[in-house]
C-alpha cells in the first residue's frame, strides 16, 4: 500500500523519475521518507525533519584551495556532486569517474535515493603503500541545492593507506546526500577520517560501507560538527577472517542540531573483531543520537566484540539518544556494550578549581580530556593538529 | 573440593536427574466441566462476559469502549518474535468450572480443582504452607481458567484493613477504587494486547493496602490455564496507600497441548507516598514441545507508577515457560525520589522466544532505577532484551544503572540485546553495561578439574550468573525458581 507523500517526499519523488530511476522511485512509493517506526530512524524521522527539499543545481564558485592544506596530500574535490582533480595522484592510484553510481547500497532507501540521483562516481582504486594522504573535499556551494555525490574505493591487497574526507559547504540550505562504499582486501590497512564541517544550515546525510576481507585493518574516525541535521549511516561487514576493524567517532552537538551516528557492524566469519568507541558532546537544545548494532552472524564464532557510547550534556536542554544493539547467533563469542550519559563529573570540576584553575578553564581541560581520546590513535601531525584544532574552536 | 561441592543444590541436581529432557511437569490436565462462551470474539461476547460477571452498567459500557477501539489497532510488529496471526475467532474467551460458582469457603470448592493446586504444589488451605517453607504465611489467589476460585486469609488480611480479592468481585464491592484506579496507569488504549485486555478480562486479584500497613504475609496470584483453546486475560491491580508495604508472587503454569493457546494479561500497580510494592512472577507457562509445536503465547502488559514522592516498585521475573513471551514490566518514576526495581531471569530453550525487558520513566527529581537482566538462551531459541531508559527534562538528578547479561548454551540460539536510552537533562546519570558470551570453557574446566561432572558444573555457573537476580526473589520462590533454572536448561548441554 502506497503512503500519502508529503510536499518534500513528491519532490524527492519527482526527482527520481526525471533521473529515469522507475523501479526505486516504485519503491518509494511504497516507503516514503523513513519515519520513527523505522527501527534504524528511531530518533530521527527524516520524514518530519526533511522539508524544503531545493533543486538539484550544479552551479557554484569553488576555490582551488582546500579547506585544510596538508603537506604532501593529493587533493581531490567533489564540487556539488562533480568530481574535480587538483593534483596528478601516484601511479599507486588508479582514478576515474563512472556516470551515475555502480553499487548497490545498503537496502536503505536514503542510499538508494543517492545512488539514483548522483551523476557522477569517484572510483579510486589503491594499491602498494601509499605515503601521502588521501585528502577528499565534498563542497556544496551556491544557492541551496540537492547534492548527490558518491565514491568507490578499492584497497587492493596488501595496500596501506589514509583517507581523510571533509565535507563542507556554503550557509545556504543545501541537502546533501552522500555515500561512500569503501573494500579491504586480503591484508590491507585503511585509516578513513571523515569530517563533516558544513554550515549549520546544511542538511547532510552520508551512507558509509565497509567491507573487510581476510586479514584486512581499519580504522574508522567519523566527526560531525556541521550541519543542522547530520546523519552518518555506517554499515560494515567482515568477510574474511582474522581481520580487525576501530570504529570511532565523535559529535560536537550546539544549538539546535540534530546529529546522528548509526553504525551496523556485521561479524559474518569467525575470527574477527572489532572495536567501536563514541562519544557526543551536546549543549543548548542540541540533539546527540547514537545507534549502534553489533550482528554475530550463526557459526561466526570466536567474534570479540566491545561498543561503548559516552554522553557527555552540557546543558539542560540538551538531549542524547542512545540505543546500543548486539544480535548475537554464535555462542563462543565475546560481545558488549556500555553506555553512559551524564554531566562533567563535579568531583573532577572541584578539584581543579580548589587548586586555583578558574572554572572555565577547568571545564573546558576536562570536555577536552573526555575528546581527545578519540582520535588519539591519529599519528598524521598534520591530521592530529586539524582535530584539535576543531574541539579547541568549538569549545571556545 | 568438599566446599565447591557443598555449595550446589545438591537437592537440584538430583531434580534434574530425574526428569527426562525437557519433560515439563505441569503438564496434566484437570477433568473438570466447563462453562464456556461460544467461540470467537464480538461486542455479544464481551456483553456475555460482563453479563457473567454480573458487572454494574459502567464496567460493561468501559469494556465495549476498549473493544471498538480494539477494532481499530493492529497488531504490533516491532518485537523479534515470529509467530503466525493469531485467529481471534478460534478462541474461547470465557471458561469457568462449572462448579466453581462463588464458594463461600474452602469446603465449597470443587475437590477436583482443590487436587490441581494441590499436585502444584499451592497450598489453598489456610494451615498448609508452600513446599520447603516453614512458618511462612502466603495469601493465595488461585485463578482458574476465567474464574477466581479461591482467595485464602481474607479474614485476616481484612483485620488490618487490606482488600485482598478477584477483580470481578472488587468491581462489585469496591466501584470507587476501581474507577478511580483501573486504567489509570495502562490506559485503555494503551497496547493492542491491552485494550484487548480492557475488553475481555475476566478476572484476576485485586489488592489495596491501606496507608501506613505493612502487609502481614505474602500475597500471591496462581494463574493455571486448564481449558483447551482457552485464552486467559486477566487483570491484577496493586494499590499501596501512602507509607504501606506489599510483598506480590504470581505464578503461571498450563497443561501441555500442541496449539497455541493466548495469554493476554494487565498488571497495574500504583505506590502512593512513601510506599513499596514489590511483585515477583514466576512465569512457567507451558513452552511447547520438543519440536516448538504448541506452548502459550504471553503477551503481558505490566506497569507500575511510583505516583507518590519516595515510593518503590520492583519487579522481579522468572521467566522460562511460555512458546512466545512478550512482556516488560515498567515503573514510571512519577513522585520525587521514587526508584524502581526490575529484577529478571529469562530462560529460553527449545524453540522458545522471549522478548522481554523494561521501561524505566524518569519524571520525578533524584529518582533512581535499577535494571538487572540475565538472558540465557539454549536450543533453537532466541533471547532478546529490549529495555527503555528515559529521563524527563524535569527529572533533574535522575540514576540509572543497567546490567544485562545474556548467556548461550549452544550454537543454534540467539541472544540479543535492545536497550533505548534517553536522556533529556544534563543532572542525570545513567549508566548502560551488557555483555554476551558463553560458559567459558575455563570455568567448566576449572569445575570438572574440581570434580563435578559437566551438568554439575553448568548449574554451578548458572547458578552464579543468575544470583544477583535470585537474592531479590521473596524466600517462598527462590527454592523453587533454582529448580526450575536446572529443568529448564536440562538437555542443553554438549
Amino acid at each position: 500500500m502506497a503512503v500519502r507523500l508529503k510536499a518534500s517526499e513528491k519532490i524527492l519523488y519527482n526527482a527520481l523519475i526525471k533521473a529515469e530511476a522507475q523501479n526505486i522511485a516504485d519503491e518509494f512509493l511504497q516507503s516514503g521518507l523513513p519515519n520513527r517506526k523505522n527501527e534504524s530512524y528511531h530518533y530521527s524521522d527524516l520524514k518530519l525533519l526533511l522539508d524544503n527539499i531545493p533543486d538539484i543545481l550544479e552551479n557554484g564558485e569553488f576555490s582551488s584551495e582546500p579547506e585544510f592544506n596538508i603537506a604532501g596530500a593529493y587533493n581531490i574535490f567533489i564540487n556539488n556532486g562533480r568530481v574535480e582533480i587538483a593534483k596528478k595522484l601516484p601511479k599507486d592510484v588508479e582514478i576515474g569517474t563512472i556516470s551515475g553510481t555502480v553499487f548497490t547500497p545498503e537496502n536503505d532507501i536514503v542510499a538508494k535515493l543517492n545512488s539514483a540521483l548522483s551523476k557522477e562516481s569517484l572510483q579510486l582504486e589503491i594499491k602498494g603503500n601509499l605515503e601521502n594522504i588521501i585528502y577528499i573535499e565534498h563542497r556544496s556551494n551556491g544557492q541551496a541545492s540537492f547534492i548527490n555525490d558518491n565514491i568507490e574505493i578499492e584497497l587492493l591487497a596488501n595496500a596501506n593507506a589514509i583517507i581523510i574526507e571533509i565535507f563542507t559547504s556554503s550557509n545556504n540550505s543545501h541537502l546533501s546526500n552522500h555515500a561512500s562504499r569503501i573494500n579491504l582486501a586480503e591484508n590491507s590497512n585503511l585509516t578513513h577520517i571523515v569530517l563533516d564541517l558544513s554550515a549549520k544550515e546544511n542538511r547532510h546525510l552520508y551512507t558509509l560501507t565497509y567491507e573487510v576481507e581476510k586479514e584486512a585493518r581499519l580504522n574508522s574516525l567519523i566527526i560531525h560538527k556541521g550541519a543542522n541535521l547530520a546523519r552518518t549511516q555506517l554499515f560494515a561487514k567482515f568477510v574474511g577472517e582474522n581481520s580487525h576493524a576501530d570504529f570511532s567517532g565523535l559529535t560536537l552537538a550546539e544549538s539546535e542540531q540534530h546529529s546522528d551516528i548509526s553504525i551496523n557492524i556485521s561479524h559474518a566469519v569467525a575470527n574477527t573483531s572489532s572495536s567501536e568507541n563514541y562519544k557526543s558532546v551536546v549543549r543548548d537544545r542540541a540533539k546527540g543520537i547514537f545507534q549502534g548494532k553489533i550482528l554475530v552472524e550463526r557459526d561466526a564464532q570466536k567474534i570479540d566484540a566491545k561498543m561503548m557510547h559516552k554522553g557527555l550534556m552540557l546543558s539542560d536542554d540538551a538531549q542524547i539518544l542512545v540505543k546500543p544493539e548486539l544480535e548475537i547467533y554464535a555462542d563462543d563469542v565475546i560481545c558488549g556494550h556500555g553506555a553512559t550519559c551524564g554531566e562533567l563529573d563535579k568531583d573532577s570540576l572541584f578539584y581543579l578549581m580548589s587548586r586555583g584553575i578558574a572554572y572555565e578553564t577547568a571545564r573546558a581541560m576536562l570536555i577536552k580530556a573526555f575528546l581527545a581520546e578519540i582520535f588519539d590513535f591519529v599519528e598524521n601531525k598534520n591530521i592530529h593538529e586539524i582535530l584539535q584544532k576543531l574541539i579547541d574552536d568549538w569549545l571556545n | 573440593m568438599a566446599s565447591v561441592k557443598e555449595n550446589i543444590d545438591k537437592e537440584t541436581i538430583e531434580q534434574v536427574k530425574k526428569i527426562d529432557v525437557q519433560e515439563y511437569k505441569y503438564g496434566f490436565e484437570t477433568k473438570i466441566e466447563s462453562d464456556k462462551a461460544p467461540r470467537g470474539l464480538s461486542e455479544d461476547i464481551v456483553r456475555f462476559i460482563s453479563a457473567k460477571k454480573n458487572e454494574p452498567e459502567w464496567m460493561l459500557n468501559w469494556r465495549l469502549e476498549a473493544y471498538r477501539r480494539w477494532l481499530t489497532m493492529d497488531e504490533p510488529k516491532w518485537a523479534k518474535l515470529r509467530y503466525p496471526k493469531i485467529d481471534f475467532n478460534e478462541i474461547y474467551f470465557y471458561a469457568a468450572p462449572k462448579s466453581a460458582s462463588a464458594p463461600k469457603s474452602l469446603d465449597e470448592v470443587d475437590p477436583e480443582l482443590l487436587r490441581t493446586y494441590e499436585k502444584l504444589g499451592i497450598p489453598l488451605s489456610e494451615q498448609a504452607v508452600l513446599a520447603g517453607v516453614e512458618g511462612a504465611k502466603v495469601a493465595v489467589d488461585a485463578v482458574f481458567d476465567s474464574v477466581s476460585v479461591v482467595t485464602t486469609f481474607r479474614e485476616e488480611l481484612a483485620k488490618s484493613g487490606i482488600i485482598f480479592c478477584s477483580i470481578s468481585e472488587a468491581i462489585k464491592e469496591h466501584p470507587e477504587l476501581i474507577k478511580k484506579y483501573l486504567a489509570s496507569v495502562v490506559p485503555i488504549t494503551d497496547n493492542y494486547y491491552s485494550t484487548l485486555n480492557c475488553a475481555v478480562f475476566t478476572d484476576g486479584s485485586f489488592v489495596y493496602i491501606p496507608k501506613g500497613v505493612r502487609c502481614p504475609m505474602e500475597l500471591s496470584t496462581y494463574f493455571r490455564i486448564n481449558e483447551k483453546n482457552t485464552g486467559q486475560f486477566e487483570r491484577t491491580l496493586i494499590i499501596a496507600e501512602e507509607g504501606s508495604y506489599v510483598s506480590y508472587l504470581e505464578g503461571c503454569t498450563a497443561p501441555m497441548r500442541d496449539e497455541n493457546q493466548l495469554h493476554a494479561a494487565v498488571v497495574e500497580l500504583i505506590a502512593l507516598d512513601d510506599a513499596e510494592i514489590k511483585y515477583s512472577t514466576v512465569q512457567n507457562w507451558y513452552p511447547g514441545n520438543k519440536e516448538g509445536k504448541g506452548g502459550i503465547y504471553n503477551f503481558v502488559t505490566k506497569r507500575g507508577d511510583c505516583r507518590g514522592k519516595n515510593s518503590k516498585i520492583s519487579w522481579t521475573q522468572v521467566e522460562t515457560g511460555s512458546a512466545i513471551t512478550w512482556k516488560y514490566p515498567s515503573c514510571i518514576l512519577r513522585g520525587d525520589n521514587s526508584r524502581g526495581e526490575f529484577y529478571s531471569i529469562a530462560i529460553s530453550n527449545g524453540y522458545q522466544q522471549i522478548d522481554s525487558g523494561t521501561k524505566m520513566i524518569h519524571l520525578g527529581k533524584n529518582s533512581s532505577s535499577r535494571i538487572i537482566s540475565k538472558g540465557i538462551a539454549a536450543g533453537f531459541s532466541d533471547n532478546t532484551y529490549r529495555g527503555l531508559v528515559s529521563a524527563h527534562n524535569r527529572a533533574k538528578g535522575a540514576r540509572n544503572f543497567t546490567q544485562c547479561d545474556s548467556l548461550l548454551i549452544g550454537d543454534k540460539c540467539g541472544a540479543h540485546t535492545v536497550p533505548y536510552i534517553e536522556a533529556k537533562n544534563a543532572s542525570i546519570v545513567f549508566e548502560h553495561e551488557a555483555t554476551t558470551s558463553k560458559i567459558s570453557d575455563e570455568q567448566l574446566f576449572y569445575c570438572q578439574q574440581r570434580g563435578l561432572d559437566e551438568e554439575e558444573a553448568v548449574a554451578l555457573i548458572v547458578n552464579g550468573f543468575v544470583r544477583d537476580v535470585i537474592q531479590h526473589l521473596p524466600m517462598e520462590f527462590m527454592v523453587e525458581t533454582q529448580k526450575l533454572i536446572n529443568i529448564s536448561l536440562e538437555g542443553s548441554v554438549g
